[in-house]
């Protein structure tokens, strides 16, 4: 029981202080550019885009998709800086000096940005009732919650693996957004994933957002949670699967970095 | 008379030597001006495929200038900063070449770099995707190149000194990427905007290149057009420079008031 307060303590203070750390320098102005205002331009180019391609009928393919897409902002960008944050920032060997359990720790960095995630998928949505017509009379707004909640939580399995790469390379803003402009185009946000070639089809499928977005897709034309539940499902599993691999990562480097006194190495 | 040219440009030319040496194979500089214009390029000629082969050279020009619009933004935008960041920006405060030449130099190269993104993303076209690519008016697009590259400097000269002397303007940098690639009309016409946000990409040279360019090479545009574009990203240039010399010489008389030239 007591192990149970511990780590429940150390989580949410790991929680708690990642996100400060990482947001301290920001301001509310800073906060509203770039998850309000970069959001509603993305939507706004993409749905013209596609609106451009395919006719004004079909605008709602590409809200939906890019507004589950802004998950990514926080998911991989958010979830990177707050891992490799530790490692600019010199803090990197004390946490892996402490017997702090590192499970608890790994995930306790993600979890804010999960509630972060949601929120702007939830301001991509407004955005597209606000500006763009988007009809959600018909949706199932709990289950829809619920497809954010899932698909954030995917997107940011996914960015604790690409944290944990930000231990090992300098590059990994480079690689994070090659990453996001990828999930633009296979995630189905833009293209429909049946149109893809057999091989991008089948990466398409590995990818968190992915059945996601396809389940929200189905919730705003009508369908029902039960529809969609194989697909959150499967969403969740990627999740799992990215986080656990994101997961053996960080141990990984954790004993390298030990073994070859290379913790300081920035 | 030659001589006396190369006399006066020769500082410009060796800053831009010197910043392309510096950021070639920067990773940043890398993705912007090159995979990410690639990456909407793909995209784009994936949504618009069925408006058939003529659409791709519209989106190798139009996917080209989002890579020009981010580099200004992002890598010209930061051109004083990044002196500010390394120590050097007092040394180059103290040469008797004044400040602004040399950051003019330094976006000519990053401007130039950017036009990597058009050879990249032409080359996708022709090679991944197959379309057969040609340019309707090769030498009215090459001075329409050569304008637009003139009204983005420009306009870049302006861009830098606001990110310095103001920090909360530079704060939606993030968020001035996507409004401009929609304003300017790089990948659909503006006409498919509200009217009310046509004033608005009349002020924007982005929007006067996309023009020139997009009718050169598509030859979708009378000449009457395309000379009433150049006249305007020369009257944007000129503006633009006008308003980079004052704004210069306010940021180096404030910086020296305040003693801030090393600061952020």
């Amino acid at each position: 029981m007591q192990k149970l307060s511990v780590n429940l303590r150390l989580f949410w203070q790991g929680t708690l202080l990642s996100y400060i750390a990482l947001f301290a320098w920001l301001r509310p102005v800073a906060y509203a550019a770039s998850k309000i205002v970069m959001p509603l331009a993305q939507i706004l180019f993409f749905t013209f885009l596609g609106t451009y391609a395919t006719g004004r009928g079909n605008a709602s393919f590409y809200i939906i998709g890019n507004s589950v897409q802004i998950a990514a902002v926080s998911g991989i960008y958010g979830v990177t800086m707050s891992i490799g944050g530790d490692r600019w920032n010199g803090t990197l060997p004390y946490l892996f000096g402490t017997p702090a359990n590192r499970l608890v720790m790994f995930i306790g960095r993600a979890f804010i940005h999960v509630i972060d995630g949601m929120l702007g998928v939830i301001i991509g949505f407004v955005w597209g009732v606000l500006l763009l017509g988007l009809d959600l009379s018909h949706t199932n707004l709990p289950a829809l919650g619920l497809t954010i909640l899932v698909t954030t939580f995917s997107t940011s399995g996914l960015g604790l693996l690409m944290g944990c790469l930000s231990l090992i390379t300098l590059n990994v803003m480079f690689i994070n957004n090659a990453v996001y402009f990828a999930l633009l185009i296979l995630s189905g946000a833009n293209i429909p994933v049946d149109t893809l070639p057999g091989w991008l089809r089948l990466l398409s499928q590995g990818l968190p957002l992915t059945r996601g977005i396809a389940a929200a897709r189905a919730l705003i034309a009508g369908a029902s949670l039960s529809d969609v539940a194989p697909l959150l499902l499967g969403e969740l599993v990627i999740g799992l699967v990215y986080v656990l691999l994101g997961y053996r990562m960080f141990r990984w480097f954790e004993h390298q970095a030990k073994q070859r006194g290379s913790l300081e190495t920035v | 008379m030659l001589k006396s040219v190369w006399t006066s440009w020769r500082p410009v030319f060796t800053v831009a030597e010197m910043t392309l040496r510096q950021t070639v194979m920067d990773s940043f500089i890398i993705f912007t001006v090159l995979v990410q214009p690639l990456l909407i390029a793909v995209m784009a000629l994936w949504m618009l495929r069925d408006k058939g082969s003529d659409i791709a050279v519209f989106v190798v020009v139009g996917s080209g200038m989002t890579g020009l619009w981010s580099s200004l933004l992002f890598v010209c935008g930061n051109s004083i900063n990044v002196e500010r960041w390394s120590g050097t920006l007092e040394t180059l405060v103290g040469l008797p070449t004044p400040l602004e030449v040399i950051v003019f130099g330094k976006n000519l190269a990053n401007v130039f770099q950017s036009l990597v993104s058009m050879v990249a993303s032409y080359m996708l076209a022709a090679f991944l995707f197959g379309y057969p690519l040609h340019l309707a008016q090769p030498l009215l697009f090459g001075v329409s190149l050569v304008l637009t590259v003139l009204a983005f400097i420009s306009f870049g000269l302006i861009v830098a000194p606001i990110f310095v002397m103001n920090p909360s303007v530079q704060q939606w940098q993030n968020a001035m990427e996507f409004p401009v690639y929609i304003l300017s009309g790089f990948l659909f016409p503006i006409a498919l905007l509200p009217g009310w946000t046509t004033p608005l990409s009349y002020l924007l040279p982005p929007y006067w290149a996309a023009r020139a360019l997009h009718a050169t090479s598509s030859g979708g545009g009378s000449l009457q057009e395309v000379l009433f574009a150049w006249g305007m990203l020369l009257l944007f240039s000129l503006i633009d420079l006008l308003i980079a010399s004052r704004l210069f010489k306010l940021m180096l008389v404030k910086a020296r008031i305040d003693a801030t030239l090393n600061m952020e």
